[in-house]
């Protein structure tokens, strides 16, 4: 290979990656990126105050067992309730105007909580809580938050933005002519700000996956967790999805950059692209191949189960007619971005800079 | 600065270059053969001098015809723009950059490594003066600041060919005449300078040959002494802005190349006529060493018009190409 060339492209990629992560109006991918893990912080928050609760509870009602909790029934007494579990661990009443009496009391025994609603001396209704997450719902939270909203929402928009900028950015700053007048080969620049923008959004997208997972792992108790990581192949998951994000934007980056370089209008792109995207599952098969999704949800590791009832627009998106092979989708997605890439290098040579029309 | 590569091929050539915008009409049926040296396009705005420059070296497709410089083209970049420097009308720049950035990052795109490009960036940044400047942010420049960086840029990598897209425009009269000096020194090694302007007066001195361009067409070509003697006859009206109108008035009319001069309507400025635009720049320099801040010096753009006119219809080369 022509080393000249390498040392352009690393000339383009150092001029290129910074404004690739610190993009002007950009700030908002990182915070896409953010929001799975905020969800997952947020989530284990909740479960840790949940449990402390729960802790206190138990201690303010000893001699509560699982048995006694379940035991209770609607339409006992408070003094058949306060028989079996003793004294509530906490206890609230209330009188509306009519003279109706409410009360509400909560036991536990650590790790299950019972919250009894009594009116005028009755139980009326029971709320029953359990401090352990359920591991398997969870695992299927996890897959459906990755694949609607990160993979769907957050690398795609997160990708249209940093490579659409590529070219479509300069041109609206009116500095791409800077590139266009040095004696580097178009093609070579095309692939140079391809690779800035996969560096940016690479890093910045699976860095978020792999907190997404840590916080999801950190945030079971110690049993759920050895059976996630060990029983269940947590690991595997999480090489997984970090491949499945990379790829994700190696593919939506390459349809991008394309897009940035053939067409003017980013909203239409972004609407054909989106809904391209979304009707993926009903596509003829042949059609099915020239998308990313199709690739990425071949490889996602867990399946999502869409149960009776889903409305259809979301069994769309999840259904998964045939998954491809783990090696076929990847070199499948790999091809389709080098063909993608390929198609941008060609239409780029006739390019030419015409500022005023171009905003 | 180093010799250029031998010549083989030394002239800039197009034939029958069109360029359309759409409906509208960029430039028509060009036919150029430019040798070495200084050559002016002249012509006022909108009469396609940007749009030539733009089509010779590849930032624009023709729509017919076909353009070689030299015997490169810019479908080959490597080779093309290792000999072509274009300092292009564009008044924008890469986000943050500073000046010594601005050059220094386009020398990288060459491949050359780090010491090689600080070396020529700071050699180019010398010659056009801008070294106290050059570590300040690009977006704090003047107007003129701006124009010599982009001027740095354009021959940082010592091209053969060397092509400017109103140079001048922005400069106070001793910078000027400093990038005059530039422009000769270039021309003087045997290489293209090709500046365009739309003021006959501040080129044609310095210019080996001129090109006057009118609403796309090429309308004179050739050495324009023979069209000097009649622009003399013909005043152009100049407009000075600077900080004491007054003072400056009676200034100028100690000389006697003012035939008129009055205070501009915003108080900002002079609005003088001249008939002797060379006398009146060289003295505009001294005025400029001697205490009044003087911002712009800029011909009033319907004069020009009406200047082209005059010489289009009566002096120039009555309306067609003699390529
Ligand atoms: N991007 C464009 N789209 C449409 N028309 C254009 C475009 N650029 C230039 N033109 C038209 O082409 C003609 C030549 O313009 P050009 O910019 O080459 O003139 P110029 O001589 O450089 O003028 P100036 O002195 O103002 O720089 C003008 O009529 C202009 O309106
Ligand atoms: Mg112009």
């Amino acid at each position: 290979m022509n080393p000249v060339w390498l040392k352009q492209i690393s000339a383009v990629l150092r001029l290129e990656i910074k404004k690739s992560f610190f993009a002007r109006r950009g700030l908002w991918i990182y915070f896409l990126a953010l929001i799975p893990v905020l969800i997952w912080g947020g989530h284990w928050m909740v479960m840790r105050y949940k449990a402390e609760r729960m802790h206190t509870h138990a201690q303010a009602s000893p001699g509560v067992t699982r048995e006694k909790l379940l035991s209770i029934k609607q339409g006992m007494t408070t003094a058949e309730v306060e028989a079996i579990l003793g004294h509530p661990a906490s206890s609230r009443t209330v009188t509306r105007r009519n003279g109706t009496e409410f009360k509400y009391w909560t036991y536990s025994d650590g790790t299950t909580t019972r919250n009894i609603t009594f009116r005028d001396g009755a139980v009326q209704r029971l709320n029953t809580e359990h401090a352990a997450c359920d591991l398997q719902e969870d695992t299927v939270i996890f897959a459906g938050i990755f694949q609607f909203f990160y993979l769907r929402l957050a690398i795609f928009f997160g990708c249209m933005f940093v490579f659409m900028n590529l070219f479509r950015g300069e041109i609206l700053d009116r500095s791409l002519h800077y590139y266009f007048l040095a004696p580097i080969r178009r093609d070579v620049l095309v692939v140079g700000k391809y690779l800035a923008g996969l560096v940016a959004t690479t890093v910045i997208f699976c860095l978020s996956t792999i907190a997404q997972w840590t916080i999801f792992v950190l945030h079971f108790d110690p049993i759920n967790r050895d059976a996630y990581l060990q029983q269940n192949n947590g690991f595997s998951h999480l090489l997984s999805y970090v491949g499945v994000t990379a790829l994700a934007c190696l593919g939506y980056g390459s349809v991008f950059l394309a897009a940035g370089i053939l067409i003017r209008n980013p909203l239409i792109t972004a609407a054909t692209v989106l809904i391209w995207e979304s009707i993926n599952g009903i596509l003829p098969a042949a059609l099915r191949q020239i998308s990313v999704i199709y690739y990425l949800k071949s490889l996602c590791p867990v399946e999502i189960p869409m149960q009776q009832g889903v409305p259809p627009p979301v069994a769309l998106l999840a259904v998964n007619v045939d998954n491809a092979p783990p090696i076929v989708a990847v070199l499948g997605l790999l091809a389709l971005s080098a063909a993608v890439v390929f198609i941008s290098t060609r239409r780029i040579k006739r390019m030419e800079i015409n500022y005023s029309t171009d905003n | 600065m180093a010799a250029p590569p031998p010549i083989e091929k030394s002239l800039i050539q197009l034939n029958d270059v069109s360029k359309f915008y759409g409906e509208v009409l960029g430039v028509n049926k060009i036919n150029l053969a430019i040798p070495p040296g200084i050559t002016s396009l002249v012509g006022p705005n909108g009469s396609g001098k940007t749009t030539l420059m733009n089509l010779i070296t590849g930032l624009l497709q023709p729509t017919r015809g076909s353009i070689e410089v030299c015997g490169m083209t810019p479908e080959d970049p490597e080779t093309f723009f290792r000999n072509v420097g274009y300092c292009t009308q564009f008044d924008s720049y890469p986000k943050g950059f500073t000046g010594y950035d601005f050059v220094y990052s386009f020398l990288r795109l060459f491949g050359w490594d780090h010491a090689e490009c600080e070396q020529r960036a700071w050699r180019a940044i010398d010659r056009v003066n801008l070294r106290e400047a050059a570590s300040r942010k690009i977006a704090g420049y003047s107007k003129g600041m701006r124009q010599r960086i982009r001027l740095a840029q354009a021959i940082s990598h010592d091209p053969r060919v060397l092509i400017l897209d109103e140079p001048l425009n922005g400069l106070d009269p001793l910078v000027r005449a400093e990038t005059i000096a530039l422009f000769r020194e270039f021309s003087g090694e045997g290489r293209h300078v090709i500046i365009s302007s739309h003021v006959l007066h501040e080129v044609d001195i310095i210019s080996d040959q001129v090109i006057l361009m009118s609403s796309g067409y090429i309308v004179a070509e050739g050495q324009i002494k023979g069209v000097r003697s009649e622009i003399e006859e013909h005043p152009m009206q100049v407009l000075i802005r600077c900080d004491r109108p007054q003072a400056l008035a009676s200034r100028i009319f100690e000389s006697n190349n003012v035939v008129e001069a009055k205070v501009h309507g915003d108080g900002g400025g002079l609005l003088i006529k001249t008939r002797n635009a060379d006398e009146f720049y060289l003295m505009m320099n001294r005025i400029a060493m001697n205490g009044i801040m003087v911002e712009t010096v800029a011909p009033v753009d319907d004069d020009v018009q009406s200047l082209y006119e005059y010489l289009i219809d009566d002096g120039g080369g009555g309306g067609g190409s003699k390529s």
